[in-house]
This record gives structure tokens, sequence and C-alpha cells, in this order.
């Protein structure tokens, strides 16, 4: 039997995901007593978790999608317990192929590890490549939080004048810059490092799947034309509910692409790898 | 007495969520320990940090910037929760934003903290729920459809996919920023083909950052809506 899929891992995994999930519904009943509390209808709190649970469904299944994807390289357990606590698609994806490449397992994701030292150092490497915002919250949140509880009360009391005239200086200063452009442009370098790679990374000659070529590029391309084409689509006729389907969507579409292709079109052609 | 006052509640609320934060990662811990314990393996050191010294410069720094940023926006509920539970982002942050719209109420007020740990907390529960019933159903049929011949192209392919999925609304929103870093790891990769995704990564983000950081001097950014 494979031990990437032994009852006992599924059972550590059950275990640190039942914690996690203790720490949730503790939130939600404080949280829930203190709406009551505070006077705010039930009505509406019992909108709030409705509405949240019907908006975290689409999400929910291409984060399943996601650690499917995983699983033929690492298995179901580390895949479910690093997107079920702190996780997040793209950086367990990033850090999954860096452990891999680290502890020398070649192919990166489109090879199974077998190696059961290799399958715990990646769970090494993706626990503590992603834990640090759980040791710096205790000391940055609590800080954080009063500032702004204290400044946008402060800004309740004194509306702003709206006749002030915009000071162009200060709307380009590195506050503004790291409010609005920081995070998006580092996700826009950690997605585009794996769109890159699609386009003209190399890999192994023996090893298909691990270096761009005609399979590779026809994926991407599917994706994100089938994404955007949704996106707007979704835009142009208010079609709230599909916008959290797009993503998922556009991956799946892209992997039936991918064996579509791979079937109809020759086998030299299909299996080219430009770069090994 | 103070001990029913909303203040007393966001400050207990912190208690509350640095000790969650602090047990969560014991618990997170704990998990790479149970697997070398009933593998009886322990991976090498120089590997382990080999592969941490590729994440930790961008994930440490993005945890930083995402403390800074997502708190304000999350409440001290929401904000705990959210990066104890992950896919903040993606999912979290638009769940938040949704109920607080939906309810009419301010994040950064009484009402808005409430409203929003309440969206969160259930985002949380619900995400488990799918991923756990998700995966036992799945579990049983893994092998026969990962080597399923037919399917092998699919799951070969399924970075290009996850991320040109992913990559689609960030480019589309965020498309003057995208050109620079992408050119730049083409070029990159030109130079050195293997080069593994999380090492070009780096230049990525050091050429994305910076490239965002001259257009935004230089006022090419101005008309960029939130």
């Amino acid at each position: 039997m494979d031990f990437k899929t032994s009852p006992a891992l599924y059972a550590i995994a059950g275990a640190v995901i039942l914690f996690v999930l203790g720490q949730s519904v503790f939130f939600l009943v404080k949280a829930w007593k203190q709406g009551r509390a505070l006077g705010i209808d039930k009505a509406k709190l019992r909108n709030a978790v409705t509405s949240s649970a019907l908006f975290t469904i689409p999400s929910a299944l291409s984060v399943l999608a996601t650690v499917i994807a995983l699983a033929p390289a690492l298995g179901l357990v580390i895949p479910w317990v690093r997107l079920s606590v702190i996780g997040n698609l793209m950086y367990e994806t990033t850090a999954a192929e860096a452990a891999m490449e680290a502890l020398g397992h070649e192919g990166g994701m489109a090879v199974p590890v077998t190696d059961p030292e290799v399958y715990a150092g990646v769970a090494w490497v993706m626990t503590l490549g992603i834990c640090f915002s759980l040791i710096i919250l205790p000391f940055l949140a609590k800080p954080i939080h009063k500032k702004f509880m204290a400044a946008s009360q402060k800004e309740e009391a004194a509306p702003a004048d709206t006749n002030a005239p915009a000071d162009e200086k200060k709307k380009r200063s590195l506050n503004g810059f790291i409010n609005k452009f920081a995070t998006p442009a580092i996700f826009i370098g950690l997605i585009g490092a794996f769109v890159a790679r699609a386009i003209i990374g190399g890999g192994k000659p023996e090893t298909f799947g691990d270096g761009a070529g005609v399979l590779s590029i026809i994926t991407l391309v599917v994706a994100v034309v089938v994404s955007i084409a949704l996106e707007v689509l979704a835009k142009k006729l208010k079609l709230t509910w599909l916008e959290p389907f797009v993503m998922p969507i556009g991956m799946i579409v892209a992997m039936v692409a991918a064996i579509v292709f791979f079937n109809v079109l020759p086998e030299d052609i299909a299996t080219l790898e430009w770069r090994g | 007495m103070a001990k029913n006052t909303n203040k007393s509640y966001i400050d207990r609320v912190h208690s509350w969520g640095r000790i969650s934060s602090v047990t969560a990662l014991c618990a997170l811990l704990m998990f790479p320990v149970a697997i070398c314990l009933y593998l009886d393996v322990f991976p090498s050191i120089s590997g382990i940090l080999q592969g941490l010294l590729k994440l930790i410069p961008t994930y440490w720094t993005v945890a930083v910037v995402e403390v800074i940023v997502y708190t304000p926006m999350l409440g001290a509920g929401g904000t705990y929760l959210s990066f104890v539970t992950g896919n903040i982002a993606n999912l979290k942050l638009p769940c938040a934003i949704n109920a607080m719209e939906g309810a009419d109420v301010k994040a950064n007020s009484e009402e808005g903290e409430v409203v929003s740990t309440i969206a969160i907390a259930t985002s949380a529960i619900v995400t488990t729920a799918v991923l756990a019933i998700g995966i036992l159903a799945f579990a049983p049929f893994l092998e026969s459809f990962t080597e399923n011949a037919l399917l092998k192209p699919a799951f070969a392919q399924v970075l290009p996919a996850l991320f040109g999925a992913l990559g689609a609304g960030y480019f589309i929103k965020h498309w003057r920023i995208s050109f620079f870093p992408i050119i730049v790891m083409i070029i990159v990769l030109v130079f050195a083909p293997t080069m593994g995704a999380s090492t070009l990564l780096f230049f990525g983000i050091v050429a994305s950052v910076l490239g965002a950081l001259f257009m935004y001097k230089k006022g090419m950014l101005d008309r960029v809506k939130d």
C-alpha cells in the first residue's frame, strides 16, 4: 500500500483540522452573542451566516480542486492540511515545488513522491514556510486594529472636507503604493513565474509535463481565455453568482483541453516540449 | 460592568485571538512531527533549509504586508480566524466584505466587527466541511483517477491550468504592471531554462514590485481604480 494513503496519516490530518474547526465555532458563538448584546437583529445575523456559506461554496470547491490537483504528486493528506490551515492556492503549490526541488525530487509536481523522507521534508518546508503570520499576529494585530478603530471613529466625528484640493504628492506616497499596488505586484510576480515556466521553461527530456511545450501553452491559453471570457460575461450580464466559479471553471476546462488536445494532436506534436 | 462593554469585548477578542494563534501554530507544527514519527524518517535538515531559503524571503515578507493590510479590513476576530484558516485574499476577505455590505455595517465599527467575524467563521467552517467531505469521498478513487492513462495529460498540466485561471483576473485588472515582470522572467528562462518556479519567482517579484513602483511614481498608475 502507498504510505501516502495510510489511515493513520488521515487521522493525524483530521486531528489538526478538527482543532482549527473548533476555533472557528468558538469565534462564531462569541460573535453571535455579542451581536445580540449590541441589539443586532437575529435575522440580520442569520443572513450573514447564510450568505457567507453560499458565497464560500464555489471558492471552497476551487480549493478542493487544488487539493486534488496536488494529490498525484503528494497524496491527499498534506494538501488537505495545508489548504485547511493558513493555506492558500498560490502559496501551497509554490511551496510544494520549492520543497521538492530542494529535497532532490526530480520532475516536480509531474512525478509522484515515493520516498517517505522527501514526503516528510515537503511537509516540514510547507509548514514552516507558511507559519510566520501566526508568529507575528499576536504582536501586530492588536495595535494595528486599535489604531484603525480610533482613526475611523475620529473620521466619523469630523467629516472630511470634500472641497479640499487633492494633494498629488501625497497621492503618490510610498504608503499609497504599499496600500494599493504592493500586494497585487507580489501576486503577479508569483503567478508570473509559473506562467513564464509554462511558456519557455525547461525540464528533463525523459519526463513529460515538467517543461514548456505544445500542451502547456494550450492549457495556459485555454485557462486564461476561458477565465477572462467568464469574468467579462459575469460583469456585462451582472451574473454575480458566476464570479466565484470563474477560477475553478477556467482551471477544469483547461485540464479537459489538455486531455482533448493530447488525444487529437499527432503524438510527436502533443508531447513536444521545446526545452526538454 | 466594564466586562459587558464593547471595548472589553474587543479586548477579549484580542486575548482569544492571541491564544488561538499560538495554539494553532503548535497544532500545525505537530503535523510534520507526527508524520516523521509515524513514517519513522527524518528528512535532511539541509534539504529543508534549502527549501525554506527559497520561500522565507517572499512568504515572510508577504506575511508582514498581509497582517498590516488585511487587519483593518477584517476586524479583530476576523483577522485572527482568517490567518489561522487561510485563503484570505481569494475567500475570507471578499466574504467578510460581502456580509458587511449585506448587513449595511462598516468595517472598524462595533457591528462590523461582529458581522465580519460571523462571516469569516462561517466561511472557515464551510470550507473545512467541503474539503473534508470531498476528500473522504474522493480518497478511494484517487489512485484509479490519477493513474488513468486518459487523465494523465490533465494532471501533468495542472500548473499552467491553475495559474492561468488564477492569474487571468490579476492580469486583466493589473495589466499595466503585469507585462514587465513576465518579460523579465522569460528572459531569465532563456538563459537558465531549468530554473524552478520557486527560484524564478524572486526575479518576478523584484521586477514586479520595482516596475510597479516606477510606474506609480511616474504617475502611470494614477487612473487605476481601487
